[in-house]
Parts: structure tokens; C-alpha cells; sequence
């Protein structure tokens, strides 16, 4: 029980700097909420009316507890770019994100763990160099690259979508049904998706070979042996179960990472995800959204990072000791 | 790419435009390379790297929102079909004897929310453009140099009334996009505040007087033009033209290859080689407007690295700089050098023939350098020695900052590889700053009133007159068009005195005259006047390919081939 209380007493505690960190990085940035209009020529008034609709007048300690008394409210604040709630310019992109970094991730976790019991299995022989060196290669790979690799010899061959989130002609000139927007949808996820997968399954698959192979040393792997088990079950119903501990964790501290690449992914295919709504948000110097997506993303990994403690309890009890 | 692109064009049309003093009828569909029949209907899908960054005229810088004010927007003439101007809404124009006053007859109309399209809507928006010309409406105030006041003495006449006679009215006019009063009217406010903040994005479908209505807006992905029921002039062949945005070109040609597109507006200079191997596509190859730099601070008043301001230092930076490489490396031979401020499409007639690009040659720019005083230090990098006096500066090393622009439609890292790579043979060092979108970018150069940056690489798509383009090199235009903070009175007179020569050989003779003294300034080194290359689907026809954002028959004339 200590366990959970020093948890989320820690979780709560990063919360509140991540917060504090939002908020000062982005005012030590260069410009303001003028700067991001491309008015150099409004008056002086006209200026300052802006800053004061923005509450930027107000002495930074005030600016920062009216911005977490408003985060306590779930308002994130206002675009300087569209006027619009940060909320409602992140929300979509973040919907259309979600399942492309969860296919993706699955896909990484699948090709990672079945490599790497291969591997691991098959350790010293050429299956496992083929799958060390794949794996390695894969890491190091840059995920822009890995994306237009796809492009090349995925998209153009099998003719699949390599922009976008949806058919340009879908319902213009007609309401597509229910299945159409889902399959055209699907068909628009994929190679984003298994990029990110393709970039991410490396890491998984060294991790799953060195577990296993330790794993696969233990004594009551030995006696399955010795009982005349099948491969199939010592491998899949005793060794890798054991072996999955690392990999949960590295899949919640990875969360950041599978961010990152979902950022310049998102780019390469024209994804209207959050990563070409931060670079955009980026470009225009639109402030409130950047300090909304960076807020959204680093309580995201906080909390699975908290969730990944809890299973790791769960899992191995003796993380207490 | 800043500004609107262009349509090849010579002067000698719109001196023919001009002195005829009577529009055409309106356009008509069809041309632009097509053949047989046409056969209505379909969706245009096109394909472009460059995005609609805002749908407020008052706001938006990229050129594809100008090709998108083009089609949502009466204009009193515009360019094409063919490189002439037509009347577009206007179907006639007369001036006055003295040149002060032009009246415009235009056709009876309606807005698409069917609100009646009146010559009252065009008054308003212009005399709201003067009134707020030096703030809020400062990106559209150029088309209207020298207007004093418009009038509508009924639903069908305009008559537009200027301070001094002007050489070039209807180019001008050509730029001038006319605005729903009833939508925008109440927008304005007491100050103009109104003008830069509405969104018209926010309202689809927006109220359009043009040949479409846009029904659907994504920034960074779709956007969707429908055919406006109520447009006065030649309906669109297609049912509707979704424009698609693409973050880079790798995807936009993979996505014409597997037929997800049907038109590219610029393909890349990498890929045309395999796309006309293909023989799926028809390819396009014509001169562009659009005039690569490298943009130098001429803000006089700037108080770091000081000795970029001479004359001679940037003239053996333009030695030290090998357009050939750029040319052959960036554009794979699709480009030529250039020197000129204007581009090639402004022909002939205003093309000082004198202005030429200085040949690669660093033994020439180490010489020059040399004579200067700038001696190689540690490393091969040159040191300015210290300077007393108001703008004092210590002794420190020739080594600047360039700012490269993500907008950009070529490789603009690689371009910057090969100037540092030239530069450092002469004993210059350059550092790449990211310079973002192009809002950012020119942000980085206005701060702190021009005196923050040393170099940017950028390019400019132009018009066909010269008037914009030298309007941008003007006090008047900082921080509105103008990125390199000169600052030249003389030259500033000599534009306004430009506009007013109403003989069209005195008025080329002054424009000669200010292309050489930028020429000779240098607030920008042209690299390369750039080709524009196109690809669509053999299975639509009846492209134009020069004339987007200068023409409605950019969207409405492409038609399938049945």
C-alpha cells in the first residue's frame, strides 16, 4: 500500500512541475500573442488590446495561478492563432492520433516479441544475426526515413494512400456511409501506422531477445525441459511470461518517444494528427495551443508511466522491497 | 513563396489592354492544351505543396490563398485565357481624358448566399482598403496606389477616382478582389480591428461572388471549391476542385501515381525524369515568375555585422556564389541564373537587358574581400577589423547566421549547403537557422525593426507589371511586404513617379533605371529565375498551367476527356 501512496504522491508532484514548466518555458519564448497576428502595422492601442485579451499585462506570478485556476477548470485557453478554445483546435487531432499510435504500437509490440523469441530461441544461429542486425538497423533508422521508405515501396506498388486522414473526394458530393468513412479511414492509417511500428519494433525486439535468453536460463525452464514439454508451451507459457516484465516497462517509458515519432510521421503523410498540429502550432507561434498539446502529451506520459508502476506491482510484488 | 504567382504574359498585352480602354466579354472555357470535347463533371483533385494559410484577404501571405481569393472573388479584369487582360466581372471601362477618373460597367449578379452583387460592393471594399491602407489593410493597399475614392452611382457602374493618372490601372485592378459588404461591413470596427480578425473559415461555406464557394477548409489537408450557382461568368467544368495539401512532395507524387490526385502544381525537380518515363501523365513545362535570393539586411540603420551593408562586399558574395551548382543540383537544369529583380515572365519590355548575374569565381570575391581589408584568421574565416564612430563595432570574424524558410518549394537545406560550401572558399562562414513557416520567417527578419538577421534564402513570385515588386523594396512597405529593411528615399520617389508615366517607354526607361540600382544595392543576391513544371492525369485536359491566382479558368476550364 505504501507502494501505491508513494506512486501517486510522486505522480501528483510531476504533475505540478510539468505544469510550472509549461508555463514559464513558453514565456521565456521570443514573441507574444502580437507577434503571432503579422501585424506590424496596427496601432499601438490596437496592440495593446491584444495583450490585455490575453491577460499577458498581468504580472507573471498572477498570469500563473489565473492559468492554474483555469487548468483546474479543464480550460486550456484561447488560440491566438484561430480565437478558438485550445481545447476544440486539439481535440480532433488528437482523436485522429490516438489510433494510429496505438495500431502502431501494437504492431511494434507483435513484430518485436515474436522476433526476439525467435531470436532468442535460435540464439547464434543466422535467424538470430538477420534479426539482431534488422533490429538494430530499425532503431537507428530515422522515422522520417523509415516513412519514406514506405512511400516508395509500400504506397507506390500497392497503391495505398500516402497523405492524409481521408479520401480527397470523400462526401463532396455525397454523404459516404458509415463503412465507406471507416474502411477509407483505415485504409488512410495504415502506412502511417506501420511506419511508426516499423521505427518502434526494434528497441522491443532486443529487449524481448535479452529477456528471453535470460529467461530461458532459469532453473524451472531446465525442469520443463526435463518434464518433456513441448518448445511451443516452455517458450509461450512459461519463459515469455516472465521475459514481459522489461518490455511493460519500456513500453510506458517509450510513450514520449512513440510521441516523438508520431510527430514527424504525422509530417512525412500529411496526418492531421497532434504532431502536425504542434508543427503547426509551432509555426504560427500560437502559444496557448503548443503549451495545450505539450500539457496533454506530458500528463499522458506521467499517467502511464503511473499505470506502468502499478502493473509492474501487480506483475512482480517484489518492486517493493 | 510569398506573393501570388503569375501568368506568362508580356507587357506588350497589357499596353494592348490598356490603350484599348474596353474589356472583353468574359472567358471562355476550354484551352490551356485541351482537345476534344468537353465533358463535364468529375472532381478536380489537385495536388499542391503549398498551403492556404488564411482565407482573410487581409491576412493571408502564401500564393495559394491568392489563387483562392481568384476563384471566390469578383475582380473588375483578370489575366487569361491567354496572356492578356480580359474583364472578369467588368464588361466594360472607359477613363476620363486627364486619367483621374476610371468607370467600370459590371455584369448584374449575386452573391452565393443570394444577396444581390452590386458595384455598391466593390466601392465599399476599396474605399475601405484606402481608409486603412497604412494598418490593417496594408497587404492589399498596393493595388490601390493613387485611389482616392470609389463610387457606385448604381448597381452597375463603378467609378474609381485616383490623385495622380496612373501608367498602370488595370494590372493594378487585377488585384483587386471585391468583398461581400453585407459579411464584412459590420466586421470592420472603429479601428480596422475587424478586417484581421475574421475567419472566414470558421463561417462555411464562405459567401462568394466568384466561380466557387469553399465548403470545406482544412489548413494542412483538403480544402473543397464548389461551383458558386450564382457566378456571373463561365461555370466550372468540374463538379467541385479539392485542392490537397501535401506536407512534402515524395507523397504528393506517390499519391498522382496511384491516381489519388489528378493535377500536381509544381512537381518536383527530382521526379520529373520518372514521371514522363511513365507516359501516364501530360507534363507541363513553362517559365515561372518566381525569383530565387538571398536576402540581405539593408536596414542602414543595423548595428551588427555593418560591413554587409557594402556595396562591394555583396558584390564578391555574388562571385563567391555558383548559380550553375544551384541550378543543376536544386532545379536538375529546370531554372537559370538570374540577376534581375523581375522575373522572366515580365518579358522583354520590362527586362533591363543590362542586369546580368556575375560569374562564379572566388578568386575574384577573394580578391575583392582582400582589397578591403578583411584578412584570413584562425580557421580560413575572415575578420572585420574594429570600427570607431556611431556605429562602432569590435573586430569579429565574417561569420553569419542565414535564415532558410520551411515553405519553401525546393530543397532549401541543400541550397544553403552549396552557399556555405562557396562562401567558405572565400572565407566565409554561414549557419543555418530554421526559419519555419513564412509567417515566421519574415517575423525573424522584421525583429527588432530589421536589425536582427544578416541573410535569409527566400523567393519571390511576381506579377507581370513591376509595380508590386517595386513596391516591396519601399520604406512604405516595411513590415508589409518589404524583407530586407532597404531603405533608399530616392528610390521610393522614383516608384511613385513610376506608376504615374502614363508613356509607356518613359515609364520603362524609369523602371530600367530602378532594376539597376537594385541590381547594383544588392539587398538581394538573385540566384535563379525558376521553371515551373506540372503533371496531370491524361484523363483531364484543358489545364492552365501559369495561371493559377490569376485566373478563374485556372479551376473552372480543366474538364475530363471522356
Amino acid at each position: 500500500m505504501d507502494y501505491i501512496v508513494k506512486r501517486t504522491a510522486f505522480a501528483i508532484v510531476t504533475v505540478f512541475v510539468a505544469i510550472t514548466l509549461n508555463f514559464v518555458l513558453f514565456r521565456l519564448l521570443p514573441g507574444n500573442a502580437v507577434s503571432g497576428l503579422r501585424c506590424q502595422h496596427c496601432t499601438k492601442q490596437f496592440r495593446e488590446s491584444i495583450v490585455k485579451q490575453y491577460g499577458l499585462d498581468k504580472p507573471k506570478l498572477q498570469q500563473y495561478v489565473i492559468y492554474v485556476e483555469r487548468l483546474a477548470h479543464g480550460d486550456l485557453g484561447t488560440s491566438i492563432a484561430d480565437n478558438r478554445p485550445v481545447w476544440d483546435d486539439i481535440r480532433t487531432p488528437l482523436v485522429n492520433t490516438l489510433p494510429m499510435i496505438v495500431v502502431g504500437t501494437v504492431i511494434s509490440i507483435i513484430i518485436g516479441i515474436i522476433s526476439g523469441v525467435v531470436a532468442a530461441w535460435r540464439r547464434g544461429t543466422a535467424a538470430d544475426s538477420a534479426n539482431l542486425w534488422t533490429a538494430l538497423a530499425f532503431y537507428a533508422m530515422p522515422t522520417q526515413w523509415i516513412a519514406l521508405l514506405v512511400i516508395f515501396y509500400i504506397a507506390i506498388p500497392l497503391g495505398l494512400p500516402a497523405s492524409g486522414i481521408e479520401s480527397n473526394t470523400l462526401g463532396i458530393l455525397s454523404t459516404p456511409s458509415t463503412w465507406a468513412v471507416f474502411s477509407d479511414r483505415v485504409s488512410h492509417l495504415f502506412l502511417p501506422a506501420l511506419t511508426l511500428g516499423v521505427g518502434l519494433y526494434g528497441e522491443y525486439s532486443l529487449v524481448v531477445r535479452s529477456s528471453m535468453l535470460e529467461t530461458l536460463g532459469e532453473d524451472y525452464v531446465l525442469t520443463a525441459r526435463a518434464k518433456g514439454m513441448r518448445n511451443w508451451t516452455i517458450v509461450w507459457k512459461h519463459a515469455l511470461r516472465n521475459a514481459m516484465l522489461p518490455l511493460v516497462t519500456l513500453i510506458a517509458l517509450s510513450l514520449g518517444s512513440i510521441v516523438a515519432g508520431a510527430i514527424v510521421v504525422e509530417d512525412v503523410f500529411s496526418y492531421p494528427g497532434i504532431g502536425l498540429a504542434t508543427i503547426d502550432a509551432i509555426s504560427k507561434r500560437d502559444y496557448p495551443v503548443l503549451q495545450g498539446i505539450f500539457l496533454i502529451l506530458t500528463m499522458s506520459v506521467i499517467v502511464a508511466n503511473y499505470i506502468a508502476d502499478l502493473v509492474y506491482f501487480k506483475l512482480d510484488p517484489r518492486v517493493t522491497e | 513563396m510569398r506573393a501570388r504567382m503569375l501568368i506568362a504574359t508580356t507587357m506588350l498585352a497589357a499596353v494592348v489592354a490598356l490603350a484599348a480602354g474596353c474589356g472583353g466579354g468574359g472567358t471562355s472555357g476550354g484551352g490551356g492544351g485541351g482537345g476534344g470535347g468537353v465533358v463535364k463533371g468529375g472532381i478536380l483533385r489537385v495536388g499542391t505543396t503549398n498551403y492556404i494559410d488564411a482565407l482573410n484577404p487581409f491576412v493571408a501571405i502564401e500564393s495559394q490563398s491568392y489563387n483562392a481569393f481568384v476563384m471566390e472573388y469578383p475582380q473588375l479584369v483578370q489575366y487569361g485565357p491567354g496572356p492578356k487582360l480580359e474583364g472578369d466581372w467588368a464588361t466594360s471601362w472607359s477613363h476620363s481624358s486627364d486619367g483621374l477618373t476610371w468607370t467600370f460597367h459590371v455584369k448584374p449578379g449575386k452573391w452565393s448566399d443570394g444577396k444581390p452583387l452590386t458595384a455598391a460592393d466593390a466601392a465599399w471594399t476599396g474605399n475601405t482598403i484606402v481608409k486603412y491602407g497604412a494598418g490593417p489593410a496594408a497587404y492589399l493597399a498596393a493595388a490601390l496606389t493613387h485611389v482616392t475614392k470609389m463610387d457606385a452611382p448604381n448597381a452597375s457602374t463603378l467609378v474609381i477616382h485616383y490623385d495622380k493618372p496612373i501608367a498602370n490601372v488595370l494590372p493594378q485592378l487585377e488585384q483587386f478582389w471585391v468583398l461581400p459588404e453585407h459579411v464584412w461591413g459590420p466586421l470592420v470596427g472603429s479601428d480596422g480591428k475587424g478586417l484581421k480578425s475574421y475567419r472566414p473559415e470558421q463561417h462555411l461555406p464562405t459567401v462568394s461572388g466568384g466561380a466557387y464557394e469553399i465548403t470545406k477548409y482544412q489548413e494542412k489537408g483538403t480544402t473543397v471549391f464548389k461551383p458558386n450557382p450564382n457566378f456571373y461568368g463561365p461555370k466550372s467544368n468540374a463538379d467541385a476542385v479539392a485542392l490537397t495539401y501535401y506536407t512534402n512532395s515524395t507523397s504528393m507524387i506517390a499519391d498522382l501515381q496511384n491516381g489519388n490526385i489528378d493535377f500536381a502544381d509544381q512537381v518536383p525537380y527530382n521526379a520529373i525524369s520518372s514521371l514522363k518515363s511513365s507516359g501516364q501523365f501530360k507534363i507541363d513545362s513553362v517559365a515561372s515568375s518566381e525569383v530565387t535570393n538571398i536576402t540581405i539586411n539593408s536596414n542602414p540603420l543595423k548595428t551588427k555585422n555593418r560591413e554587409l551593408l557594402d556595396p562591394n562586399v555583396r558584390e564578391a558574395l555574388e562571385y563567391a556564389t555558383d548559380r550553375n551548382q544551384i541550378v543543376n543540383v536544386i532545379y536538375a537544369g529546370y531554372a537559370q541564373p538570374w540577376a534581375n529583380m523581375l522575373s522572366v515572365q515580365s518579358g522583354k519590355f520590362w527586362l533591363n537587358p543590362a542586369i546580368k548575374p556575375l560569374p562564379y569565381d572566388t578568386d575574384k570575391a577573394n580578391q575583392i574581400l582582400d582589397s578591403l581589408g578583411y584578412k584570413k584568421g584562425p580557421g580560413g574565416i575572415r575578420v572585420v577589423p574594429a570600427t570607431t564612430g556611431k556605429y562602432a563595432q569590435p573586430a569579429h570574424k565574417m561569420e553569419y547566421n542565414v535564415i532558410v524558410p520551411d515553405s519553401l518549394d525546393f530543397n532549401g537545406d541543400r541550397q544553403f549547403q552549396i552557399i556555405a560550401d562557396t562562401w567558405a572558399k572565400v572565407g566565409i562562414k554561414l549557419h543555418e537557422v530554421a526559419g519555419g513557416d513564412s509567417g515566421q520567417a519574415y517575423g525573424l527578419e522584421t525583429a527588432g525593426k530589421y536589425t536582427k538577421f544578416d541573410f535569409a534564402t527566400w523567393d519571390w513570385a511576381e506579377y507581370i507589371d513591376p509595380d508590386a515588386q517595386l513596391s516591396y523594396m519601399t520604406r512604405g512597405q516595411w513590415y508589409s511586404w518589404n524583407d530586407t529593411g532597404y531603405n533608399n528615399p530616392v528610390f521610393d520617389k522614383q516608384y511613385l513617379q513610376q506608376a504615374t508615366l502614363t508613356d509607356p517607354k518613359q515609364r520603362q526607361a524609369l523602371v530600367w533605371k530602378m532594376e539597376a540600382e537594385i541590381a547594383h544595392d544588392r539587398p538581394y543576391i538573385q540566384l535563379v529565375d525558376e521553371g515551373l513544371v506540372t503533371a496531370n492525369d491524361k484523363s483531364w485536359t484543358g489545364f492552365y498551367p501559369d495561371l493559377g491566382a490569376y485566373c478563374k479558368c485556372y479551376y473552372t476550364s480543366p474538364h475530363k476527356t471522356g
